[in-house]
């Protein structure tokens, strides 16, 4: 399968950088899971960050905090091991490994053949990401959005008019884009979606979700 | 040299380190013999395997006085900065066996260690934990290839190079980005220079890296 729509460079150096929401990066890191090219991208990012470490000047310290870093280590437990923590609903498929600390909420409905479900991303409650499935051949409203949109194809496509987004692909949009997604013919589409901030979106589709996502 | 490479550690920078520099060490650190990447490596390799408190207290001593100074200019104050760089030692102590260089130089790895402590503490939470638990990178998949290893190796000093290259405005712009949770709008305050300089600097400054880094990215 090949993978045509990636994140930025920016996004990813953003990523990098700790520097992107929580929300985003979620949904940055389902695309990473499934992107050799992009996890590739993303380690010359993060030696940008190596570099800038190495270069760092030498801020003083405590002259015992090497000794109390050791009695702490002394202390330390062995590491506990990652229990799954939530249980999940039946949602129809299987969900990428970046997601398994999430809080995954049940489909809801949100208009015919279109459903939600939140997703909560343990210490950060204020991230705006979600699941959203549309049955084959939906036409999901027009919008826009005062900021970042992105958007990882979990199953099934979606075309808009700057192109069409397969399984593993993400999509960034930007406040220059007003688009009108149609989920394609063959399969229901389940995509993970995460608005960057304080961004909002427009028209329909705003109104529609806000009760509902606070979006 | 180029003023830009002072603001990264390149390897020959910090042989022949530009006085402006200096000023902010002090003597023992000017003296201070820097391990090579192959060094780190083997250290954070004897801490791994050994449990080895020589070794670690020797990335202690290159990389604590370094990630307080990386998460002060973030924006933390100085006993919460000292308090992260405890955690971020501890995690390079519990975390070395996995350490892959198959995927990362030592300082790459210690920089992400570093930046996931600060997200952490950003995010208020103590569930997270990312370094305390093992997230799934973590997992050893594939046996060591010496390949992995020399890829990964010139990777860093492919990053290296490119960023010494880097006109000076736009490797500021790159190296503040990587301080904190900061938006261009307030790099741009702080440089005194409108939102879309700054936008068009990062831009510049990434189609350079990336022009620069083609041939393996």
């Amino acid at each position: 399968m090949t993978i045509k729509h990636h994140p930025s460079d920016e996004t990813l150096m953003r990523m990098a950088a700790g520097a992107l929401g929580a929300g985003p990066e979620l949904v940055v890191s389902v695309h990473l899971e499934g992107c050799a090219v992009c996890r590739n991208r993303m380690a010359h990012f993060e030696a940008v960050g190596g570099a800038i470490l190495d270069g760092m000047p030498s801020a003083p310290l405590a002259a015992d905090l090497f000794g109390r870093t050791m009695e702490r280590l002394e202390a330390v437990q062995p590491l506990p091991t990652r229990e799954r923590m939530v249980k999940r609903p039946e949602l129809g498929l299987e969900l990428p490994r970046a997601m398994q600390n999430c809080e995954v909420g049940p489909w809801k409905w949100l208009g015919p053949g279109f459903q939600w479900s939140k997703i909560k991303i343990v210490g950060s409650p204020d991230a705006k990401v979600m699941l959203i499935k549309g049955k084959a051949g939906l036409h999901l409203p027009a919008h826009g959005h005062t900021g970042l949109e992105f958007m990882q194809i979990l199953s099934g496509s979606l075309a808009d008019e700057r192109g069409q987004y397969l399984p593993g692909d993400l999509d960034e949009a930007g406040s220059d884009v007003d688009h009108r997604p149609v989920v394609g013919q063959d399969s229901d589409c389940i995509c993970l979606a995460a608005l960057e901030g304080d961004t909002r979106l427009h028209g329909f589709l705003g109104r529609l979700l806000r009760p509902f996502v606070g979006f | 040299m180029d003023a830009a490479s002072s603001y990264f550690g390149t390897r020959n920078a910090r042989q022949v380190r530009p006085a402006a520099r200096l000023v902010v060490l002090n003597e023992a650190r000017q003296k201070e013999v820097l391990p090579s990447p192959e060094e780190l490596i083997s250290l954070v390799d004897a801490v791994g395997r050994e449990q080895d408190r020589n070794a670690f207290a020797r990335l202690f001593g290159y990389f604590a006085p370094r990630v307080k100074s990386f998460l002060m200019r973030s924006g933390l104050a100085d006993s919460a900065a000292e308090e992260v760089t405890q955690e971020v030692m501890i995690a390079v102590w519990r975390k070395a066996s996995y350490f892959d260089p198959g995927k990362a130089g030592v300082s790459t790895w210690v920089f992400t260690i570093a930046r996931n402590q600060r997200i952490d503490r950003l995010r208020r939470t103590r569930s997270r934990t990312a370094d305390n638990l093992l997230d799934p990178s973590d997992e050893p998949d594939m046996p060591l290839s010496g390949e992995d290893i020399t890829i990964t190796a010139e990777r860093e000093e492919g990053v290296r190079k490119a960023l010494a290259t880097l006109p000076s405005d736009q490797a500021t712009i790159v190296r503040l980005s990587f301080f904190a949770e900061k938006p261009h709008a307030e790099i741009a305050r702080e440089l005194g220079i409108p939102l879309g300089t700054v936008k068009s600097r990062v831009r510049l400054a990434l189609s350079r890296l990336r022009t620069l880094l083609d041939s393996d990215i």
